[in-house]
């Protein structure tokens, strides 16, 4: 049982590393990133191949993470031309030309066939059966930290500035501050949060796929803090809980209500999540922790 | 460069284009009026394929009653969503609304495999008939019945949006909302035949893209992104733009596959939105946006 | 604040998972070998959800038919199979959570069903790490190499066997210039691979490869293509859905071209969705047997009686699953763990035994001490090294709807 709680935590806590980036997008900085599981993808696969090339894991996950800022950057001097609805298009775009690149470099990536044998985290050094419970707590820091980080650079001139880039671009043009820049920074920051995500995967599961980095993992993350609420971090690690805890908890609904299938099941749990998109969207926007400053959606 | 391959490769991309311009024109009609982009279209598209399915199971194999009734249900269950979900989001952000849409797009979607299974189906169509062939170019029979189909509701719609006051005030709202607002167009009236009209050609896009392919859960929500950026490259809320965006998408995405992988082809279409738009951020026919 | 809590939770943790191992290792069993009479726990897990949805699920029927049939015996051994199923999505990620759930929740002992080489990829390591036998379908040879333990099955032959098959058939058959076109997928980008290294290794120039996208409306350019190239046969390497699509193009061209596809894809589904005039002609290649055993008969009749319809290759071969594995816990006894289990799997189906069709054949058989031999509904299972089938393949066609056999090919390593 315990190795079972042990996993869902720690998708749970790599899940809330990339909201803590989206969340500093979108709730912080306003902006509609719809393309963050391309930040995860290019994490989980520069890890892997770094590793697999011998260098040393945490070596591997620092290159992974400052790699995926890095990626950020030419999308943020896009991000700074177009408006929120294109944003979107526009960065959704960019992952799905990530995934369909995963695809198609075989030479580099093995393509369709995946990569197996990644190098697990903690092998050689702490006992096989140790090694989830210390990647969950491995987890649990790097989140801790994250937190800590995010809320001084919230709290920093840096943080206010991007607030208000969220609220009013053209006052801060006003001011004689380039919202541009700002735009780029939180982005890459962002991007970074979710490459460090993407190369906690790698190296948990050992084996990654293309077909592991689709759109729908970024929406999984957008509702997650938008139930949660998208500008308060509380929210957002609360957001992520529910979001998994709901999508693997599913599964035991069926083991009581009879009658429905496994096929019915599938349906029925993403049903309940459409609907309730629909009733928080319609009864309580900003969430359950969310304030009503900030973004009002 | 030769050049059969390439006018084949024109004609597939021109009967696709033109089938999509319906469901495109129905994201980017809401999209000006509504000011998002209603990520449930898709799934409406779904809807109506699997409405059709329904009928020709149930009520009979005729397929013109399969197209009617596909394009009638998805037209009032957009209504229906609308008086339910989107109305009462009028006076809040994109964001919202969109995220409703998917909202919306999942329970859509889930409904539907709830009773059918995630396997296919297939349409009746009769005999499958051969293709018309002058010199290597070729023309499907059943491509032209979609492609008349098509420039039929086309032509409807633009007759409803230039020709009758309605369409003229939805046209208005669409092109500038501001404007519309101050002098109090956007009514009720408007909004129920934005839906209604958006609902129809989504679930006539579904059918027709239904007699093309297979019906299978998955077929609207994966064209979504395309559309979108067909929407974009035509300009969010005009119409004309809204069929040469689909047509140049359609297009240009056939003719890549006869040079890149056809996994690259979605790509190169998107770096074709990103240039146009670096240089032209209202798109092609779109009215010069403000800043945001 | 989040400092302080990683500190009580690995405290508490350490000290119950040292509670749990210290009761462990002073049971006189260890906590997956079983009384005698106490249930066998089996996981399904299988794709029901995601692009595997139209396999996965009439899998997990013929996996509920074996169980069904086993328990009606009396159980493997004198223990009933007792069966927990669980949806992978398609996706390795979900599926090593699905995994989990069953192993650690269930408590299940063996984990059968698994389609797609992604999630057989990413399972195996989880339950090589808690000793379970693990059965699949997957097609790719990293099976063969990552099977460290041996406790893992293939039931279906891998990518490069098929290839090859493909390959042979086109040759045996006078093909000249073959074509091919593939789903993007690990399974089929790898079949579409070995035939073309079968085919050029023995001189001879593959005409065209292409690779397309899943769901797609239409394939029409990718199709002309490649009969620009105008081949005599295009080898397919496609699901329902896009075959669907990619033959009806292609019959609406009216070029003259023949079909070579795997058996789960060009079967009478097919026939529905396209009709006998477009579908006259493809040869469909399978595992052998899937007419010629009584075991196939008796359990196509009952997965008719239940789901209405054909059962495909990978139905037969959970089906199998299921009562090879019963039978390995016949041969084994009923204090067995799962280790002796395992090491039974190729003894009751190894070429040699008394050749039995149904589990209450052999469970008869053995209890009389005899050796068996299990031929499956899927093909005679004789499983290699490393775990893995090479079955001869029957060759049919379809012809005025229907699949008839022909010829059947061998398969080579």
């Amino acid at each position: 049982m315990e190795s079972y709680l042990i996993a869902i935590s720690i998708g749970i806590l790599i899940y809330m590393l990339m909201a803590l980036g989206l969340s500093l997008h979108y709730g912080f900085t306003g902006l509609v990133n719809f393309g963050h599981v391309g930040f995860f993808a290019i994490g989980s696969y520069t890890s892997a191949l770094l590793a697999l090339q011998g260098v040393p894991i945490p070596l591997a996950m620092v290159g992974a993470t400052l790699l995926t800022a890095l990626a950020a950057w030419p999308l943020g001097i896009v991000a700074l031309r177009l408006g929120s609805d294109y944003l979107a298009i526009v960065t959704l775009g960019f992952s799905e030309s990530v995934r369909m690149m995963l695809q198609s470099e075989e030479w580099l990536t093995r393509g369709m066939h995946g990569l197996p044998g990644i190098p697990r985290m903690y092998e050689g050094w702490i006992p096989a059966a140790q090694i989830d419970l210390a990647i969950m707590l491995t987890l649990l820091a790097v989140n801790g930290a994250v937190f800590w980080l995010v809320t001084r650079v919230v709290k920093s001139p840096f943080g206010r500035v991007i607030e208000a880039v969220r609220d009013n671009e053209v006052a801060v043009r006003a001011l004689g501050k380039d919202p541009a820049r700002f735009k780029t920074r939180s982005l890459m920051l962002g991007a970074g949060l979710a490459g460090l995500a993407g190369a906690f995967q790698a190296h948990y599961l050992t084996f990654l796929s293309p077909e592991q980095f689709v759109p729908l993992i970024t929406f999984y993350i957008w509702i997650a803090i938008f139930v949660g609420g998208a500008n308060r971090l509380l929210g957002v690690a609360l957001g992520t809980v529910i979001m998994v805890g709901f999508l693997e908890g599913s599964r035991f609904v069926r083991d009581f209500v009879g009658g429905i299938s496994e096929v019915q099941m599938a349906s029925v749990r993403i049903w309940v999540i459409g609907m309730a998109l629909i009733l928080i969207v319609l009864y309580r926007p900003q969430g359950i922790l969310g304030t009503k400053a900030g973004k009002s959606t | 460069m030769e050049l059969i391959p390439i006018l084949n490769a024109v004609i597939n991309g021109t009967v696709l284009g033109t089938l999509l311009s319906l469901p495109i024109l129905a994201i980017t009609m809401v999209f000006g009026i509504s000011r998002f982009p209603n990520a449930a279209t898709g799934d409406y598209m779904t809807l109506g394929a699997y409405t059709a399915v329904a009928t020709q199971a149930w009520i009979g194999s005729s397929l013109v009653l399969a197209v009617v009734s596909a394009s009638v249900v998805t037209a009032l269950i957009a209504v229906f969503f609308y008086l339910w979900v989107f109305r009462a989001l009028a006076k809040r952000s994109n964001v919202a609304r969109l995220i409703a849409s998917l909202g919306v797009a999942f329970v859509v979607r889930t409904t539907i495999t709830f009773f059918a299974g995630q396997d296919q189906y297939n349409l009746e169509m009769g005999r499958i008939m051969r293709a018309w062939n002058w010199h290597g170019i070729r023309i499907l029979p059943m491509d032209v019945y979609i492609l008349l189909t098509a420039i039929g509701a086309l032509g409807i719609a633009f007759v409803i949006l230039h020709a009758t006051p309605l369409g003229r005030r939805m046209r208005a709202v669409a092109d500038n909302p501001d404007l519309a607002a101050a002098s109090g167009i956007r009514s009720r009236r408007v909004m129920l035949y934005l839906w209604l009209l958006s609902g129809f050609f989504c679930g006539l896009g579904g059918v027709l893209l239904a007699i093309k392919a297979v019906v299978v859960p998955e077929l609207g929500f994966e064209l979504l992104m395309p559309m979108f950026a067909a929407v974009i490259l035509g300009g969010i809320g005009n119409p004309i733009g809204a069929v040469v965006g689909s047509l140049i998408f359609g297009i240009s995405q056939e003719i890549a596959t006869l040079y890149v992988g056809p996994s690259y082809k979605i790509v190169i279409a998107f770096l074709v939105l990103l240039v146009l738009l670096l240089f032209r951020p209202q798109g092609l026919f779109g009215r010069p946006i403000m800043a945001r | 604040m989040k400092t302080q809590q990683p500190k009580n939770t690995s405290r508490r943790d350490f000290l119950s998972v040292g509670l749990v191992l210290a009761g462990a290792s002073l049971a006189p069993w260890s906590l997956r070998a079983a009384p005698a009479g106490q249930p066998f726990r089996l996981g399904a897990l299988n794709s029901i959800t995601g692009v595997g949805g139209p396999y996965g699920v009439p899998m997990l029927e013929a996996i509920r038919l074996a169980v069904d049939e086993v328990n009606a015996a009396g159980g493997a051994a004198g223990r009933q199979l007792q069966l927990f199923a669980e949806d992978d999505q398609t996706k390795p990620d979900a599926a090593v959570l699905a995994a989990k759930k069953l192993i650690e929740v269930n408590q299940v002992q063996a984990v059968v069903g698994i389609w797609p080489s992604s999630v057989g990829l990413a399972v195996m390591p989880i339950t090589n790490n808690a000793g379970l036998i693990m059965m699949n379908t997957c097609g790719a040879p990293e099976m063969l190499t990552e099977n460290r333990k041996g406790l893992a099955w293939m039931f279906q032959a891998s990518n490069a066997v098929f290839g090859r098959a493909f390959a042979e058939v086109a040759r045996q058959r006078g093909f000249k210039r073959p074509a091919v076109m593939a789903f993007n997928n690990s399974t089929f980008v790898g079949l579409a691979n070995y035939f073309k290294e079968t085919w050029e290794k023995d001189g001879g120039k593959v005409s065209s490869m292409v690779i397309y996208e899943p769901n797609q409306t239409t394939y029409r350019t990718e199709l002309n293509r490649v009969l620009a190239t105008n081949p005599d046969v295009i080898a397919m390497g496609s699901y329902r859905p896009d075959a669907t699509i990619l033959l009806r193009e292609w019959y609406q061209t009216g070029q003259d071209c023949k079909f070579i596809m795997p058996g789960w894809t060009a079967n009478e589904a097919l026939v529905k969705a396209l009709g006998k005039e477009v579908t006259e002609g493809i040869i469909s290649i399978s595992n052998v047997a899937a007419s010629g055993n009584p075991a196939y008969k008796s359990f196509s009749e009952r997965f008719r009686a239940k789901v209405k319809h054909e059962p495909d290759v990978f139905a037969a071969q959970s089906y199998d699953m299921v009562i090879a594995l019963a039978l390995a816990i016949e041969a084994a006894g009923p204090t067995a763990d799962i280790a002796a289990i395992n090491g039974q799997v190729k003894a009751v189906t190894r070429h040699g035994g008394e050749k039995i069709s149904s589990f209450a054949q052999g469970r008869d058989l053995i209890r009389a001490g005899k050796a068996v031999d299990y031929d499956g509904a899927s093909s005679n299972l004789e499983f290699g090294a490393h775990g893995e089938t090479v079955p001869d393949f029957g060759v049919s066609e379809i012809e005025n709807g229907k699949l008839v056999l022909k010829e059947t090919v061998p398969g080579t390593r």
